[in-house]
Formats: C-alpha cells, sequence, structure tokens
C-alpha cells in the first residue's frame, strides 16, 4: 500500500465524515493518530515455526511413563530409562536430553500437544511433508502453504505495492536458502530467503537489476518474470533486515556457532525480532530426524543420534526464548514445532524406528498456556502398528490463526479450507479483542454497518437516543487502532461513511462510546 | 503435429545451443560450429556415445590416491572435497557428450550422500555405478544400485533381516526409484503400491550387507527372510517365491522377480520419463505433454527393455524439444551456472591433478575450489547455491525437480540470488590468493575475438554477440541499446547533455588491433568488455536456459 492509499483509508471516517447533515468537525489526520494507525497496521505478533525434518519420533521425545512396561517392551533396544525421564506430569516425560524445554514447560511457557497427525498417514517424506505445509487433507494437493495463504490474507496482492508504509518490512523469512512450500501464497512465494544477514546486503550492493520488465508470455518469460521480481526483493529488504539486525544483540548466550545448526538460525530470528522487523512468520529447519537405524547410542540410551537432535532442540528453543525475555519482545512470539509424521512405536532391529503416524507438537513462548493437550498416545490401542491420532494438525494452526493472529472463523476457515475444533493455546490475557467482547446497549443504540462484509465503503449507522459526546472508533483484528472520531451529537439516526478500500482482508471492529452506553460491532472486509 | 515426431530439420546454430545447453553445461562456440548444420541424428551419435571410464581422482601434489584404501581415512572429508572438484571439472572439460549431465541426472535420482554414508571410497563406488551404468539399461542399473554398498548405507538396506524388516530402501525403491507413488486412494494404497508391498518388499530385500575393506556387497543367507512375499493388487497379486539357497545368485533371484514385477508395470516406465522431462525438458507437465509425449516414450522405453539411448534419442530427437515455447523454460541449476560460465567460454578449470606440487599453485588450487576469506570457492559457491554434490539434501534429490510448483524457481530466491551474481563477479575478476593477488581472470578480449565477430567490431556488434552468445532467448532493442550505452560506454542516456560516444569504443578497438601486445591498449578495452560481461551475467535472461 502507498502512503497516499493508506492516508486515505485512515481519513476516510473523519473527513468526508456527514453526520445525518451535521457537518464534522474535521479532523486532520494528527500525529498521534497517525502513529496509532500505523502501529496496529503492524500487528505485533509473530509467529516462529521449526521444521524438524525426517520425522521425528514422538515417544522417544516425549515419554508415556503411564504405560512404561509396554514402552520397554515394543521398544526394547531403544527404551529409554524410566528415571532418567524427564518428569512433565505424573504420566508424561521429556527425553533427558531436553533440559532447556522441561525449564520451559515449569514456567508455564511450552504446550505438549499429544498425537498430533492427519486422518490416513501417508508414509512418504516428501507428500507428508507437503501436506503438513499446504494443510491439505491425505488425498488434496494444494500448491500453497497454510501460513502462505495466511499472509495472502492480510497482504492481499503482495508483492505489488510491497514494501508498504504498513508493512515495510518482508512478510515473513526464512532462514535457508531453499524456499518452503509452507510460505507460498496463491501466485508468489511470501517470504524472503536469508541465510546471512550481516552479509545479504553487501551481496545485494551492485547487484544488477536493470528496471526491464518487459518479458515474453512464455514459459521463458514467467522464469524471467519471476528472477526478476527476486532480485528486486533482494534490493529491497536487504537493508531493512541488516539495520534491524544491527539494532538488536543476542543477549542469551547459545550455543557456539556452526555446532548447533538451529540455535545459529534462531539466533538470527531473534534479532530480527527484537530489531524491531515486523516480520509475521519465520520459519528455521532443523535436519536429520530420519532415525530408521541406530538412533541411541548402545553405551547409554539417553545418547546418540536422537539425543543430539533433542538436545539442539531444546537448547535452541531454550536460548531464543530466553533472548527474547532479555529483549522484552518474548510477549510478541510464539513458536511451534512440526515434523512431517512420527515414527512406529516399536521399534526396529537395527535400534531404530521407521515411518509412522502421529507425534506431539510443541508449542511455545510467554503468551502460551503450558500444559500437556490430549494425554498420552496409547501404545496398545494402535492402528496397523501405529499410532493413533488424537489431533489434527490443522487444530493447531486455527488456533494459531484464532487466538494468535485474531482471525475470525470466516477467515480461517477460508485459509485452511475448514473449521477446525481449537486447543486453547493461547493464554486469553494476551488476546486484546476477541469474539466475546461485551457489547452493551447494542440494541438501544441500534448499531450496525452495511453492507457488510465490505469490499469498497460502508455505512455505520447508529441511533442516539439523547444528544452526547461521542466516540467512534474503528480497530483492526488485533485491537490495534484505525482511526476514530469524537464530537458532540444530537439525538437521532446518524450515519458515518467509511471507505475499506485500502484495508486488509480481514475482521474489523468498531466501537462507539456514549454518555449513555456502550456498543461494538464487527465488520468484515473482504477482497 | 505429434509432439515426437523426428525434429528433422538440420540444426541451425540456435538449435545447436539449445541441445547443448540441455544436454552439457553452457555451449561454447566450437561446439556450436561442430554440430551446426548436422542432422539430429548425426548429433545424437556423437552426444550419446559411450565414453571410456575417466581416469580416477587423485590428491593434488601428490603420486598417491586414496582408491582402494581397506578402510576409511580421517582425511574422507578431504577426499570427498577433491572427488568433487575432480567430478565438476570433467563436466567442465568434457568433448561432446551427454555423459555427466547424465551422471547428474542418476545422482539426483539414486541419491547417496557423504553426510550419511560418510566414506568417499563408498560413494565414489557409487559413482562409478553412475557412470558405467549412465547409458545402458535401467532395469540392470536398478539391480546394481540395489546391492549397491553406499545405497546399502545411506538407506539402511544393511541392517534389513529376517524377522524385523527395515523399510527405508524398499519404500524408496519404489516411491521414488521406480514406480513412482500415485494418489493414495485409501489408508495405505498409493495407487501404484501400498504399505504392504512396502513391507512386502522389504522382506525380499533382507540379509544384503556391506563389506567395509573391499567396499563391496554381500548376501547372508541367514539373515534373509526366505518365505514367500504376497503383493497387492497393484502388483497383480503377485507372489515372489523365498528362496531357500545360500548362494548370491539366490538372494538376487528374488531382487529379479521382484524388479520384473515393479517393470511389468507401465507406471514404471512413465514415471522415470516424467524425470527426464522435467530434467530436460519443462517442470510443466500439461495432459497433453503427459498424452503425446510421455506416455508414447514410455512405450519406447519398455519396448526396448528399459534401454535408455533409444528413450533419449527420441526425447532430444523431437519437435517438441526443440521447439521455441521449450527454450529458455529453465532456469539453470548451480552446476549449470558455474560449470557453464567456464564451458561456454572455453575457459580452464583448476582440474585434478594439479600437475605441480609448487606451493603457489597448490594455493590457487584451493583457492578456487574451496574458497579463503577474499574469495568464494566453486564448491563452496556450489552449496550455498543449494547444489552440493554428493550432499543432495535427502533422497528425493534437489528439490527443482519435483517441488510443485515453484520446481526450478526453487533454485532462485533472496538468499542465492546474489550469491550467483558474486560468483560471476569472480568468474570476470578473478579469484582472489590474498587481497592484491588475483588469479585466473577471465581474458574478455580473447574471448570476443573467439566469437564471430567482424575485425573492427562497433559497440552494437559487440552487444549483439555477446547477447547472441550468452542468452538462449533474445533481448529487446531497448535493453540492447541500454547494454551499449550504460553499460558498455558508461554514458547514461539519462544525463541532461547527452551525446552519442560509440566512436569511443571504435577507437579504443582499434588502437587494440594495432598493437594488440600493447597491454593499456588491451587493458583499456578489457575494462569495457569486463564492465558488460559482468552485468550481463546477473541479469535475469542470464539464469535462464
Amino acid at each position: 500500500m502507498e502512503r497516499r492509499d493508506f492516508i486515505r483509508g485512515a481519513t476516510a471516517v473523519t473527513l468526508p465524515l456527514a453526520l445525518s447533515g451535521y457537518s464534522a468537525k474535521a479532523m486532520g489526520l494528527s500525529p498521534l493518530l497517525e502513529s496509532l494507525a500505523v502501529a496496529s497496521a503492524a500487528a505485533d505478533r509473530y509467529l516462529v515455526l521449526i521444521q524438524l525434518a525426517g520425522g521425528n519420533d514422538g515417544i522417544n521425545t516425549v515419554i508415556p511413563l503411564d504405560q512404561m512396561s509396554e514402552y520397554n517392551r515394543i521398544r526394547s533396544n531403544i527404551a529409554l530409562p524410566e528415571n532418567r525421564v524427564l518428569k512433565l506430569t505424573n504420566a508424561t516425560g521429556l527425553h533427558p536430553s531436553m533440559v532447556g524445554m522441561k525449564s520451559l514447560f515449569d514456567a508455564g511457557n511450552l504446550a505438549v500437544i499429544q498425537g498430533v497427525a492427519y486422518p490416513n498417514s501417508n508414509f512418504s517424506h516428501f507428500r507428508s511433508t507437503d501436506i503438513w505445509m499446504s494443510g491439505a487433507d491425505f488425498n488434496e494437493y494444494l500448491g500453497t502453504g497454510w501460513a502462505g495463504r495466511y499472509l495472502d490474507s492480510q497482504f492481499p496482492n503482495y508483492p505489488v505495492g510491497y514494501p508498504s508504509r504498513e508493512m515495510p518490512d518482508p512478510l515473513a523469512i526464512q532462514i535457508s536458502a531453499t524456499p518452503s512450500l509452507t510460505l507460498k501464497g496463491t501466485s508468489t512465494p511470501m517470504g524472503v530467503n536469508v541465510q546471512d544477514p550481516a552479509a545479504f546486503l553487501r551481496l545485494v550492493q551492485g547487484s544488477a537489476v536493470d528496471g526491464f520488465d518487459t518479458a515474453p508470455n512464455t514459459d521463458a518469460g514467467k522464469q524471467i518474470a519471476y528472477i526478476r521480481q527476486i532480485q528486486g526483493q533482494s534490493e529491497t529488504y536487504a537493508s531493512v533486515i541488516k539495520s534491524a539486525y544491527d539494532k538488536a544483540k543476542n543477549l542469551a548466550t547459545y550455543t557456539p556457532m556452526n555446532v548447533n545448526p538451529l540455535a545459529d538460525q534462531l539466533a538470527i530470528v531473534a534479532r530480527l525480532i527484537a530489531g524491531g522487523l515486523k516480520t509475521r512468520v519465520y520459519l528455521v529447519t532443523l535436519g536429520g530426524f530420519d532415525t530408521h537405524a541406530q538412533q541411541v547410542s548402545m553405551a547409554d540410551r539417553t545418547l546418540g543420534t536422537h539425543a543430539t537432535l533433542l538436545a539442539r532442540l531444546s537448547e535452541g528453543i531454550a536460548s531464543f526464548q530466553q533472548d527474547l525475555k532479555l529483549n522484552r519482545v518474548d510477549n510478541k512470539v510464539v513458536g511451534m514445532t512440526f515434523s512431517e509424521f512420527g515414527r512406529r512405536p516399536g521399534s526396529n532391529v537395527s535400534s531404530g524406528t521407521d515411518h509412522g503416524t502421529s507425534a506431539p507438537v510443541f508449542v511455545f513462548g510467554s503468551a502460551i498456556k503450558g500444559g500437556v493437550l490430549n494425554g498420552n498416545p496409547s501404545l496398545t490401542n494402535l492402528n496397523g502398528g501405529n499410532l493413533q491420532m488424537q489431533t489434527d494438525f490443522r487444530q493447531i494452526y486455527a488456533s494459531i490463526l484464532k487466538q494468535w493472529f485474531a482471525t475470525d472463523s470466516t477467515e480461517y476457515k477460508a485459509i485452511l479450507g475448514k473449521d477446525y475444533n481449537t486447543l486453547p493455546l493461547i493464554s486469553t490475557a494476551s488476546t486484546s479483542v476477541n469474539d466475546t467482547q461485551t457489547v452493551m446497549n447494542a440494541t438501544t443504540l441500534q448499531l450496525q454497518n452495511y453492507p457488510n462484509p465490505v469490499s469498497s465503503t460502508t455505512t455505520i449507522e447508529y441511533v442516539l437516543p439523547a444528544s452526547s459526546n461521542v466516540r467512534l472508533t474503528i480497530f483492526d483484528g488485533l485491537g490495534g487502532v484505525i482511526t476514530s472520531l469524537e464530537e458532540q451529537q444530537a439525538s437521532g439516526t446518524h450515519r458515518v461513511a467509511f471507505n475499506a478500500e485500502s484495508l486488509a482482508a480481514g475482521t474489523y471492529l468498531y466501537r462507539l462510546q456514549t454518555e449513555r452506553g456502550v456498543a461494538s460491532g464487527k465488520m468484515i472486509v473482504a477482497r | 503435429m505429434p509432439l515426437l515426431d523426428k525434429y528433422s530439420a538440420p540444426l541451425t546454430a540456435k538449435a545447436a545451443e539449445h541441445l547443448l545447453r540441455r544436454t552439457m553445461f553452457g555451449a561454447s562456440r566450437t561446439d556450436i560450429t561442430a554440430l551446426t548444420g548436422k542432422t539430429i541424428d548425426q548429433a545424437l551419435d556423437t552426444l550419446l556415445k559411450d565414453q571410456p571410464a575417466p581416469p580416477p581422482p587423485t590428491i593434488p601434489g601428490q603420486s598417491t590416491t586414496w582408491i582402494g584404501n581397506t578402510s576409511r581415512s580421517q582425511a574422507e572429508g578431504e577426499y570427498n572435497n577433491h572427488t568433487k572438484a575432480w567430478w565438476i571439472s570433467r563436466m567442465a572439460n568434457e568433448s561432446l557428450s551427454i555423459t555427466e549431465k547424465m551422471t547428474v541426472f542418476w545422482h539426483n535420482h539414486f541419491v547417496s550422500t557423504f553426510g550419511a554414508v560418510n566414506d568417499t571410497r563408498y560413494l565414489y563406488k557409487q559413482h562409478q555405478t553412475l557412470r558405467r551404468n549412465v547409458l545402458g539399461n535401467f532395469k540392470t542399473f536398478v539391480r546394481e544400485i540395489t546391492i549397491d554398498p553406499a545405497m546399502l548405507v545411506y538407506l539402511n538396506g544393511n541392517r534389513n533381516v529376517a524377522g524385523a524388516p527395515q523399510e527405508n530402501y524398499a519404500r524408496e525403491l519404489q516411491e521414488l526409484f521406480t514406480i513412482g507413488k500415485g494418489p493414495e486412494i485409501s489408508q495405505g494404497n498409493y495407487t501404484t503400491y501400498t504399505e504392504d508391498d512396502v513391507k512386502a518388499a522389504a522382506r525380499v530385500l533382507t540379509g544384503w550387507i556391506d563389506v567395509n575393506d573391499t567396499v563391496t556387497s554381500r548376501f547372508r543367507p541367514a539373515l534373509h527372510d526366505n518365505k514367500n512375499k504376497q503383493f497387492s493388487a497393484a502388483y497383480q497379486n503377485t507372489i515372489i517365491t523365498g528362496r531357500t539357497g545360500t548362494t548370491e545368485a539366490d538372494g538376487l533371484a528374488e531382487i529379479d522377480d521382484m524388479l520384473t514385477m515393479i517393470f511389468k508395470q507401465n507406471a514404471t516406465s512413465e514415471y522415470i520419463v516424467s524425470k527426464f522431462y522435467r530434467f530436460f525438458v519443462n517442470s510443466n507437465i500439461t495432459p497433453a505433454i503427459t498424452n503425446e509425449f510421455i506416455k508414447p516414450l514410455a512405450k519406447i522405453f519398455r519396448d526396448s527393455g528399459y534401454e535408455i539411448k533409444p528413450v533419449l534419442r527420441a526425447l532430444f530427437g523431437s519437435i517438441h524439444f526443440f521447439d521455441e515455447k521449450i527454450v529458455g523454460c529453465m532456469i539453470k541449476t548451480p552446476l549449470d551456472l558455474i560449470v557453464g560460465a567456464f564451458r561456454s567460454t572455453k575457459s580452464p578449470m583448476y582440474t585434478i591433478p594439479v600437475p605441480t606440487t609448487l606451493q603457489t599453485l597448490l594455493n590457487e588450487y584451493n583457492t578456487f575450489w574451496y574458497g579463503s576469506s577474499n574469495t568464494g570457492g566453486v564448491l563452496q559457491t556450489l552449496a550455498v547455491l543449494q547444489q552440493d554434490i554428493f550432499g543432495l539434501p535427502n533422497v528425493a534429490g534437489w528439490q527443482a525437480y519435483y517441488q510443485e510448483p515453484l520446481f526450478y524457481q526453487t533454485w532462485i530466491n533472496t538468499a542465492t540470488m546474489p550469491l550467483r551474481g558474486k560468483f560471476t563477479d569472480y568468474f570476470v575478476k578473478g579469484w582472489r590468493l590474498s587481497r592484491d593477488t588475483v588469479f585466473m581472470p577471465f581474458d574478455s578480449v580473447k574471448f570476443l575475438e573467439s566469437l564471430p565477430t567482424p575485425r573492427f567490431a562497433t559497440a552494437d556488434i559487440v552487444v549483439e554477440n555477446f547477447t547472441e552468445h550468452f542468452y538462449a532467448i533474445d533481448l529487446t532493442d531497448d535493453q540492447k541499446d541500454y547494454l551499449v550505452h550504460t553499460i558498455l560506454m558508461s554514458n547514461p542516456k539519462s544525463s541532461s547533455v547527452w551525446t552519442d560516444n560509440r566512436y569511443i569504443w571504435s577507437e579504443e578497438w582499434n588502437a587494440y588491433l594495432l598493437t594488440p601486445l600493447d597491454p593499456i591498449k588491451k587493458n583499456t578495452v578489457k575494462a569495457r568488455l569486463d564492465a558488460l560481461l559482468i552485468y550481463m551475467m546477473k541479469i535475469a535472461e542470464y539464469q535462464i536456459m
């Protein structure tokens, strides 16, 4: 969105205000209002996705302490000693190497969601990864990612018109040079790829972009247009990324560089967030979870390949969370792990595990409601030797979209294809505006808007039983103020025209405060 | 006209260039000239000809080799790097042949990585298997790979034993190496095979282990499940009879029966031909392409008993391959970008064995391949651009060939795009031994003279020639105008008092031609040509092929 478009959007409610024939007190775009509008547009909530590539062995990550005899029986060659498991609850424990995440759990900053999968598991790494990243059903093929579709809904037409005043930063950043389906939007990847923010700008400087934008309408021409777009994005975003990176420091201690690739990536993410980037979604990856053979050390089963991987995960997340806290941005960040599948509960003869179905997902952050959700999977009630699904992975996506990104059910249904039961993942204290906000005296004030959903302009109408000083405020879905109007009005019906053309699709709230009461309504901007 | 009809016209220079870019790495003027005017059959006779096995990699500056060692060495990482450098320099220096690119195809098809196998002896052995079968018989190839020592380690076949089968190889053999996975029509049923088929195949494959000291494989009958194996309706309910014999031939007999069953399915040939198509032609497989191109090619593949040459001959010899819509539709892989820069300009690469023990040259060799604090090396660049050979991301190979919907665009993103430019900068300016010592700078003057350039070439002819040589598709007149004035003449038309200064180029060039040994004269024109090349190798048009 260009600056001028934005201002038009923000002032539409005030300047053209013709309140039932009363001329409105023209309200210029005060610096305060302007800053409010900007702050609200750049919704201050970020999501960090951590991909555990290869299929993580859930049963040795989150150990069902209530089924240890069956556990020891079916995975006798890789079973962890019970007394070394880090107890979360009486029934559930973490792998001994996950000390950092255990502390997070104790602090109430870690949710363990059990038995996450989808109906009709696919045992191919690649297909199952696509399913998790796209949010598809087992028999549905989507060329877009779930986070990409979310960003599409919030930032329509991207990349045309971006960076904008309200979104000057990349929508999403992946710390890798291989783009992920997760961030793929309808027409283009919604994220940028960065490996080394310090070197990025230096590399980009001196890159040639000739400014030519004509390309033949052939496959070759499409490739050229795509490459130019990426070149343009590199130039555009390199300096904002570098300046955010330089502005902040890692205040926590991470594993030394080049030892734990996940910690290296998360350290970058922490600096970018602390440095003030408004980037909504980050994606990092830790690989190596395809532990078909020798996943534990023969000498000490609490060590070995899987233990090393989980230590990296745990240390990386713990340092990251600590870093966010010390940088005072921990309330803005929620993290989530995912892997294409879990592994079979019964181990194979090579002290490893083959491809399985469900596995636990971790969601962490200061805004999280900690705990173990949905209980341990049963090791005896199996489906063809595999664990039964307890949680559909899209329930977690829906919960994050709804509770963290404050999309309403219409929006997240559009993103996920259908409705899913949400889980209580985000502590309600951090949800500033929600669907259940108390509406007082709505009947009396007869507050409404039409048309609704709105694509261009809508009329907000209300009836004042008596003259009153009124304040009409429009909020975005997270409770940030888009704009407001305050003035003395006579009794009777009032209509306020509001131009929503330049607002992103989504749900907005409006609130009418009068001397006699308060009412609020919800307006959906659809594109 | 059916897409698979023979391309009958003699090859023009442009057609030869297209064929060379897709079957090799970049097209040099010499190679283009060699194929121009030939029929496609003559060209393919040359490109598809069997090549002798290359001499093995050695250790730079030393007469020793690690080939034949009976155990893994502490220096495996270094050997692995030498092997990569050895292969890449073959790609850059080979004569007219599809061999190296086809070997890359198989390397991306039958994946094993140094990271997982961690023994260069094993990977080199597998590499020899790839080369031996590169244009041979696909079924024989699969049989050899199934018991290849590196593959037995990479996909845990060496741990697959009776009683507790290990499904890793059995799954990828079907999903990725032969029949391919169709849509999941019900739980565990992938149309072309089922989860039960994965389990049955794993049992067929039990009992094979790798032998470390000789880098070979061996059949251990005691570890083999010798009962019958029942396959699903996807394989016509085939039963593979369990062999109770104890010889290697008995173990192989079951594998052969299973491969015969897999190769009896049309899906196998169609899946492999689709992979050829995405690797050599285009990522976009429409229903029309499937019906009119993939399926008839698959039939040729089957009818020949899975010989690789006939199907490639029909593919590259088709009118579809030479369709102008196909030209330029691929994005250069990092290998195409890097090797192509050398090959298309006939610039030498540092090759093994480095013919000397001189420390300076060894330093240059190391810097060129591995990089230093002043310079990015070729292997480093390849890895950061996401095409580390012997270091593929996973068993499915590089995403560019399978990840819908981006496909080739996977190579291009904000992280890799600036690094591509950094590489071509080094290519033109030279590699740095230290901050001030440059080696192997590109001789852009000599290169210009190697093109079909009239002796007194104008600025416009220079741009025209470079455009013609480096790009799969033509530039617009505006773009050429920009290259001439803004880049070659550093005289952007935007300046307020603009006057055409192209005559300066002609003067400088003619001065050089009169006294070609005068370094000042040469450097004057070289500076302009370098700037032009640095620019031309960065723009979007350079990234496609």
